[in-house]
């Protein structure tokens, strides 16, 4: 059964859950969408087309310390970071919900990352339905939709009269106050994005390694990290110790594998010098490499990328000219 | 699309690619949205046709001859442009017989995003000075040519005149956005080391923190790196996604340059950048 | 008890001239503020603006720059480098908002031992008059 909280009462709600966690929402920041602890309910941005960085921070943070390291009196003692309350997400898109079920898949294998793993057992998402696709979205290409309860706690859908909570957890169940009623009527029709065929995509990749084709899409590439940072499914990161005056603390912050500070090894070589072979990288673990580890394309659709990128390095482009190359091959 | 530029553009780089005069054109093209421009690289004669030129043509191409230091290579160039071509001749970092350039006189551009396009001139198009560009070796042509005058640092004056502690909370604010991903150095022309400051592990000028403090060390420096050396294109504001206001920055240091030095980055080649000279008799605030 | 402001100062001083001045005031038994911590550099050239920024985020209240006379350079012209260069970053930092008071340039021969005293002492009590600066931890 799916319920109906009025917008008074979501905003009534969302007050009350300030008491017992840490609530991040949207909020609009100069001409930005992030998300960021609130105080006040009020504060939440209720009418975001998408957030400008995706949920992802909460989980994997741009930078935190892992461990510091205190020393007394000839002591020296490893105090791991903690993660310190339960935290709400609150008006998580499908598509970027889906973007952290595909990270937990390498960061929650075993052996998983312990901080990750905390967040997410302490972490309640609620969703929220998208009431237009966007020109850039195409999340129905990418296993998701612009209602997709799945990878949510809650998901919220907006209608004239409010919103249709719909409920796919105990730990969202838990949370539901009294004040939403019981809603009998229809879920609306979602909106439909632009779709991607990417049926032939993988075995595409698999013959094009050395096709000119990457070089000519590096030209264009300026190999900022961008793309990588704005992605609901990137995460890689780097670690480095700090001393600072006696403190040391041990800190990891993301990293992109377009930068080439990030692919250079100890001893100064580079396996991935060139331009070329850093973009390459992108697409090669987004559409063939993680798939094949862990049975998904790593992208969720959400298009963020293609709005931000600089250049226009799209990725639609991209799936759809190297099936289109493949199949000239082939033919 | 501005037909006419778009066709002296297209004629043009045909031109140099049958005679085998360049190895490839960088110019625009229509962007996957349709209705913006992208940098695009001609390397055969049926590329040409989808080099465009109209007011959606932001991206300084100069950026993309660092890459190509063994081709000899033709770039399409704004007059604003233009400057960064002067920038890298006076450091050595191109060389002019490697390069021929594709000058365009230029109304201005808009404010673009992925699927937008503004009505509104860029800022720094609303008090451009240049009419055509400062360095080319084929010039495309319209008229009227629009010379726009008008204040040129309204916003520093109005940062300047802030009181002190709220300047630092302004910039504490836009700093702690900062996500390091280097779009502003990475589409600068003018940031070209092959090992970046903020990437070296010794000495570790910057940690790999995403905080406050290091972005601040990071966009600081970035700046005074440039100070003498930008030339204005503003390609970093535009590439930033956390909108931060580089050109604020970047604008200050130009000011500064000028008035300290009597100097503006990229009108020739020839004259050396303030921080590669001096002159013995000028004090500059200091007591002797 | 209330415990006077002591405003903290970095003093990057040269080789050649400045460290020398400060050595002489030393050995001349002149007494200067405490409040400097003095660090010794080839040249003033050799300071990067990055240094000063990060003397800031780390706790300083002032820093001081200080070479040879401008014709006196060990290396002929590192301080005229020096000159140029922190004509911007003092306009720079005052609009980042550091005040530009807060850092000084000056020119300090091996013999000034009595300048370089008086320099700390002026300097020191500009600073405290300014009050603490904004501090910014960074790592690194």
């Amino acid at each position: 059964m799916n319920l109906l909280a009025s917008k008074d009462n979501l905003i009534r709600w969302l007050d009350l859950l300030l008491h017992e966690h840490v609530v991040i929402a949207p909020v609009r920041v100069q001409g930005l969408t992030l998300f960021q602890p609130i105080s006040k309910a009020e504060e939440v941005d209720l009418d975001f087309d998408n957030t400008t960085l995706p949920p992802k921070g909460w989980f994997l943070p741009p930078t935190e310390t892992l461990f510091s390291v205190q020393r007394n009196d000839g002591q020296t003692k490893l105090v791991p970071a903690m993660v310190e309350r339960d935290a709400l997400i609150f008006g998580v898109r499908p598509c970027d919900a889906r973007g952290i079920a595909l990270m937990d898949k390498p960061l929650l294998q075993e052996p998983s990352d312990a901080l990750y793993r905390e967040r997410h057992a302490r972490t309640v998402l609620v969703g929220l339905s998208c009431r237009q696709a966007r020109p850039e979205c195409f999340c129905t290409s990418m296993g998701s939709a612009p209602n997709d309860a799945s990878y949510v706690d809650i998901l919220l859908t907006e209608i004239e009269v409010g919103y249709i909570v719909q409920v796919t957890s105990k730990k969202g169940k838990m949370l539901l106050p009294e004040s939403f009623t019981e809603y009998e009527g229809v879920l609306p029709t979602p909106p439909e994005p632009r779709a991607v065929p990417i049926k032939d995509v993988m075995p595409a990749m698999k013959g094009l390694f050395d096709d000119t084709y990457w070089e000519r899409l590096a030209d264009r590439c300026l190999h900022c990290s961008i793309c990588a940072y704005v992605c609901p499914t990137c995460y890689c990161f780097d670690v480095r110790d700090y001393s600072d005056r006696g403190n040391i603390e041990r800190v990891r912050s993301w990293e992109s594998c377009q930068s080439s500070g990030f692919t250079r090894i100890a001893g100064g070589y580079n396996p991935r010098a060139t331009k070329g072979s850093r973009l390459k990288q992108r697409f090669y673990h987004k559409l063939l490499y993680f798939p094949e580890q862990f049975q998904d394309i790593a992208c969720v659709g959400c298009g963020r990328c293609i709005k931000a990128c600089p250049v226009n390095i799209d990725i639609r482009e991209i799936i759809d000219d190297l099936q289109q190359l493949e199949a000239k091959s082939g033919a | 699309m501005n037909l006419e530029l778009t066709q002296q553009i297209r004629d043009q780089a045909r031109g140099l690619l049958k005679s085998g005069t360049v190895k490839g054109v960088i110019g625009y093209e229509r962007a996957s949205d349709g209705l913006t421009a992208r940098p695009f690289f001609a390397y055969e004669l049926t590329g040409t046709d989808q080099l465009i030129f109209d007011e959606t043509c932001s991206h300084n191409l100069v950026k993309y001859l660092l890459d190509k230091k063994g081709e000899k290579m033709a770039v399409v160039v704004k007059p604003c442009d233009s400057l960064a071509i002067n920038l890298l001749l006076n450091e050595e970092q191109i060389k002019r017989e490697m390069v021929f350039i594709i000058g365009v006189s230029c109304t201005g551009v808009v404010e673009t995003a992925w699927n937008q396009k503004s009505q509104t001139l860029q800022a720094r198009c609303q008090t451009c000075r240049l009419p055509k560009p400062v360095v080319y070796d084929f010039l495309a042509e319209q008229e009227p040519i629009r010379r726009l005058e008008g204040e040129l640092y309204p916003d520093i004056l109005e940062m300047e005149a802030k009181p002190i502690a709220s300047r630092r909370e302004f910039w504490h604010e836009q700093f702690g956005r900062c996500i390091r991903c280097y779009a502003c150095r990475q589409i600068c022309p003018g940031c070209y080391c092959p090992e970046c400051f903020a990437e070296q592990l010794s000495p570790l000028w910057v940690g790999i923190r995403i905080a406050l403090g290091e972005n601040e060390l990071w966009q600081t420096n970035r700046t005074l790196h440039l100070a003498g050396r930008c030339t204005g294109c503003n390609e970093c504001e535009r590439a930033c996604p956390m909108d931060i206001p580089l050109s604020l920055l970047n604008r200050k240091l130009e000011k500064e340059m000028e008035e300290l030095f009597s100097f503006r980055a990229g009108l020739t080649s020839e004259e050396q950048p303030p921080f590669a000279t001096f002159r013995k008799e000028e004090k500059l605030g200091f007591e002797e | 008890m209330k415990v006077e402001y002591q405003p903290k100062v970095i003093g990057f001083l040269c080789n050649w001239c400045s460290y020398a001045g400060a050595d002489m005031a030393g050995t001349s038994r002149i007494s200067y503020a405490p409040n400097v911590r003095i660090i010794r550099v080839p040249c003033s050239g050799r300071v990067d603006p990055l240094l000063v920024l990060k003397c800031f985020q780390r706790g300083a209240d002032g820093v001081l720059i200080s070479g040879c006379h401008p014709g006196d350079c060990h290396y002929t012209e590192g301080n005229y480098h020096a000159r140029r260069r922190f004509a911007l970053l003092r306009n720079f930092l005052d609009y980042l908002g550091i005040a530009k008071e807060r850092l000084r340039v000056e020119w300090v021969s091996a013999s000034e031992g009595q300048r370089f005293a008086e320099i700390v002492a002026s300097f020191t009590t500009e600073l405290a008059e300014l009050g603490p600066c904004v501090k910014e931890r960074s790592l690194g």
